[in-house]
C-alpha cells in the first residue's frame, strides 16, 4: 500500500472504516427475533455452546460473514469500473454485469444444468460484459464511458427481463425461491457459502494486487501509462476481467443485490480520505461489506416476522444515492 | 546516419487512410535540447508521439540506439525513454508526490518494496520543479503552472535519458512558460537528458533549444541549429509567415517579427 499524504488523518479514516463493520458484525450478530448479547457471543465463541455458540455457528454466523464476504467483493469490483472509466455510475450492478450473471444462474437452474453456481454467475458475467463492449462499439471511436454505462444498463434489464421470464415458468414454489434469490437474499445461508465468497474472492484479491500498478497508471490516461510501461489493452482488459468475477462471486451466493458494488467506493474512499487505487480498492471492500452486512440486517429485523431479502434494503438506500449522482452529472452537463 | 540516440528511418506517420508525414528521416541529437515546430495540423504532435511508440508507423522505422523502438519491451522502453502527452488529467484529489511516486513504477519489480532509491529520486523530481513544499497537496489545489511542473516531476521520476514532451507550455502565461522550459533546460545540462519538445511559441523555441525541426503543411521544412532553420524563407515555407529575422538582444540568436 502506498504512503500517503497526511498520515495521522488517514489513519484515522481507516479506524473509522474498520470500526463501522466491526460494529456492524456486532449489530448483526446480536439483533434479531431473539436478541444476544455480547457477553453471551464471546461465552459461546470460548465454550462453543449454549445461545451464544448457536448463534454464531447457525443462525446468524454464515449469514453475517457471507453478507462480509459478498459485500467486500462488490465494493472492489465497482471501484475497479469507476477508476477505469472516471465515473461513479461505472459499477457491475449499474451496467448489468450482476444482472447477467443472475440470469444465467437462474438459466441453470431453469433448465437443470449440473453447473456449479460460481461458474454459471462467472459465465453470466463475462458475457454480459461482452455485449456491452460489443454493442458499444464503433469503428474507429473510443467509446464515452458513458455510451458504456448506458448500454450496460440496458443489458441489465435485459437480462432480468430474461430471468423473469425462465422464473414464471418454473414451478410456484422453486419460482418463489428464486425471485427471492434474484432480488439478493442472505437468508439460510452455511459455512459452505462463506468459504465459497471468501476463498474466491481471496483468489481474486490477489489477482488483483499484482494489476493494481496497472491501475494506477491507468488511472493517469492511456498516453501516460503506455509511456510508463504498462501495456494499455491487456491491463484494462485484465482489470475488467477481475471486475466482472468479483461481482459474480458476490452474485454467486447472495444474488444481483444491487447498488453495493455502486456505493461502497466512493462511500469507502471519501471515509477513509485516501485516492491511491490500492487504498482505494481496499476502503471499498471495507465499506462494501458494511453496507452488506447493515442492510441484511435492517432487512430482518425492520419489521418483525417478515424476512426481506437483502436486496430491497440495498435498492432503498441505493436509489436515491443514483439519483443524486444523476442530478449531479446532468447539471455538470454530461448527460 | 549514426546508430546512437533517437532516430528515425523513412518513417510515414498516418490515421488509417490518410497520410501526416511522410519519409522522415531524423536524427535527433543526444544530449541537446530539440524542439519540433510547425503549423496546427502539420503532424508535430503526431510525429512526437510516433518518438514514444505511442503510435505505430504506417512504414519506417524509429530507432533508440539502433534498436527498433517497435521491438523494445514496454517496460524497457519505460526505462530508457518518458512521454508527457499534451494537457494529461489527473484522477480527482490525487496528491503530488502520489502522482510523482508513479513515474517509478517502470524501475520496481512486481513485488519489490518502495526503495530508499526510489524516494530520493522522487525528492530529487520535486526539487528540480520546485515543488517540494506543496509535495502532499491535491493537484487540483494547484495553479495551472504548478500543476505543469507536478506533471514535469512525474516523468522526470522516470529518469529516463530521453525525455518527451508534447506542448508542456500550452495554457501558461508566459512567466510560467519561461519557468517551465528553462527547468527543462536545467535538466538536459545538469543530467545530459535529451529533450524533446513540441512547442507553439517560435521564439521561446529558439531561445531554449539546441535544435530545431521545422514541419510545414507538406512535411518537413528544415532541422538544425536555430540559426540555420529560422530563416524568412523557411517561415514563409513552414507557416506562409512574412516575418523578419534579426538577432535576439538578449542572446544573440534569431528573433522573429512578424510583418
Amino acid at each position: 500500500m502506498s504512503a500517503e499524504g497526511s498520515g495521522k488523518r488517514i489513519a484515522g479514516g481507516w479506524a473509522v472504516l474498520g470500526g463501522l463493520l466491526f460494529a456492524a458484525v456486532l449489530i448483526s450478530l446480536t439483533v434479531g427475533q431473539i436478541m444476544i448479547t455480547p457477553a453471551e457471543l464471546l461465552r459461546g465463541l470460548m465454550s462453543g455452546t449454549g445461545p451464544g455458540s448457536l448463534t454464531l455457528r447457525v443462525l446468524r454466523g454464515p449469514s453475517t460473514l457471507t453478507a462480509v464476504g459478498a459485500g467486500a467483493v462488490l465494493g472492489a469490483s465497482g471501484t475497479i469500473f469507476q477508476i477505469l472509466l472516471r465515473n461513479p455510475l461505472a459499477a457491475p450492478d449499474v451496467m448489468g454485469f450482476m444482472s447477467g450473471a443472475g440470469c444465467a444462474v437462474v438459466a441453470g437452474v431453469a433448465f437443470g444444468l449440473l453447473i456449479p453456481l460460481p461458474i454459471l454467475a462467472a459465465i453470466g458475467g463475462l458475457v454480459a460484459a461482452l455485449l456491452v463492449a460489443g454493442l458499444s462499439f464503433h469503428r474507429g471511436a473510443r467509446q464515452s464511458p458513458l455510451t458504456l454505462i448506458l448500454v450496460g444498463i440496458g443489458i441489465g434489464f435485459f437480462a432480468s427481463a430474461v430471468s423473469s421470464f425462465l422464473v414464471i415458468r418454473m414451478p410456484p414454489q422453486e419460482a418463489a425461491d428464486a425471485q427471492r434469490w434474484l432480488t439478493g437474499s442472505l437468508t439460510a445461508r452455511n459455512w459452505g457459502h462463506v468459504l465459497q465468497v471468501f476463498g474466491l474472492g481471496a483468489l481474486l484479491s490477489i489477482i488483483l494486487a499484482l494489476q493494481v500498478r496497472a491501475m494506477a497508471l491507468l488511472e493517469l490516461g492511456d498516453e501516460l501509462a503506455a509511456g510508463l510501461g504498462a501495456r494499455v489493452g491487456r491491463a484494462r482488459y485484465g482489470l475488467i476481467c477481475t471486475g466482472v468475477l468479483l461481482a459474480t462471486v458476490g452474485v454467486a451466493v447472495a444474488g444481483p443485490v444491487p447498488f453495493v458494488a455502486m456505493m461502497a467506493g466512493p462511500l469507502g474512499m471519501r471515509i477513509a480520505g485516501v485516492r491511491h487505487p490500492a487504498s482505494r480498492l481496499t476502503a471499498a471492500a471495507i465499506a462494501g461489506a458494511t453496507i452488506m452486512v447493515l442492510a441484511e440486517v435492517i432487512s430482518r429485523s425492520a419489521i418483525p416476522g417478515l424476512q426481506l431479502p437483502v436486496g430491497v434494503m440495498t435498492g432503498i438506500m441505493g436509489a436515491p444515492y443514483l439519483l443524486w449522482l444523476l442530478w449531479k452529472e446532468v447539471e455538470a452537463g454530461e448527460v | 546516419m549514426s546508430q546512437t540516440g533517437l532516430t528515425t528511418t523513412s518513417l510515414t506517420l498516418g490515421y488509417r487512410e490518410r497520410t501526416v508525414l511522410r519519409d522522415l528521416s531524423i536524427a535527433v541529437p543526444d544530449q541537446r535540447v530539440t524542439s519540433i515546430l510547425g503549423p496546427n495540423g502539420c503532424g508535430k504532435s503526431t510525429f512526437l508521439k510516433a518518438l514514444a511508440r505511442l503510435i505505430a508507423p504506417a512504414s519506417g522505422q524509429v530507432l533508440l540506439s539502433g534498436d527498433d523502438i517497435g521491438k523494445i519491451d514496454t517496460r524497457a522502453l519505460a526505462r530508457r525513454l518518458s512521454i508527457l502527452p499534451q494537457s494529461p488529467k489527473a484522477p480527482d484529489g490525487i496528491t503530488v508526490s502520489d502522482l510523482v511516486r508513479r513515474g517509478r513504477t517502470p524501475w520496481r519489480g512486481l513485488l519489490a518494496p518502495w526503495s530508499e532509491e526510489d524516494a530520493r529520486i522522487c525528492r530529487q523530481a520535486l526539487e528540480q520543479v520546485d515543488l517540494s513544499d506543496l509535495a502532499d497537496r491535491p493537484i487540483d489545489e494547484l495553479s495551472g503552472g504548478q500543476r505543469q511542473r507536478a506533471w514535469i516531476a512525474l516523468v522526470l521520476a522516470q529518469n529516463t535519458p530521453y525525455l518527451l514532451l508534447d506542448e508542456p507550455t500550452t495554457w501558461l502565461d508566459l512567466a510560467h512558460q519561461l519557468e517551465v522550459l528553462s527547468l527543462l533546460q536545467k535538466r538536459n545540462r545538469d543530467h545530459g537528458t535529451t529533450v524533446v519538445t513540441v512547442l507553439h511559441d517560435l521564439n521561446l523555441a529558439v531561445r531554449f533549444s539546441d535544435h530545431l525541426i521545422l514541419f510545414g503543411g507538406k512535411g518537413l521544412v528544415a532541422e538544425g541549429a536555430p540559426e540555420v532553420v529560422i530563416t524568412p524563407e523557411n517561415l514563409q515555407a513552414a507557416f506562409g509567415l512574412k516575418a523578419l529575422v534579426m538577432p535576439d538582444p538578449l542572446t544573440g540568436r534569431p528573433m522573429i517579427v512578424p510583418h
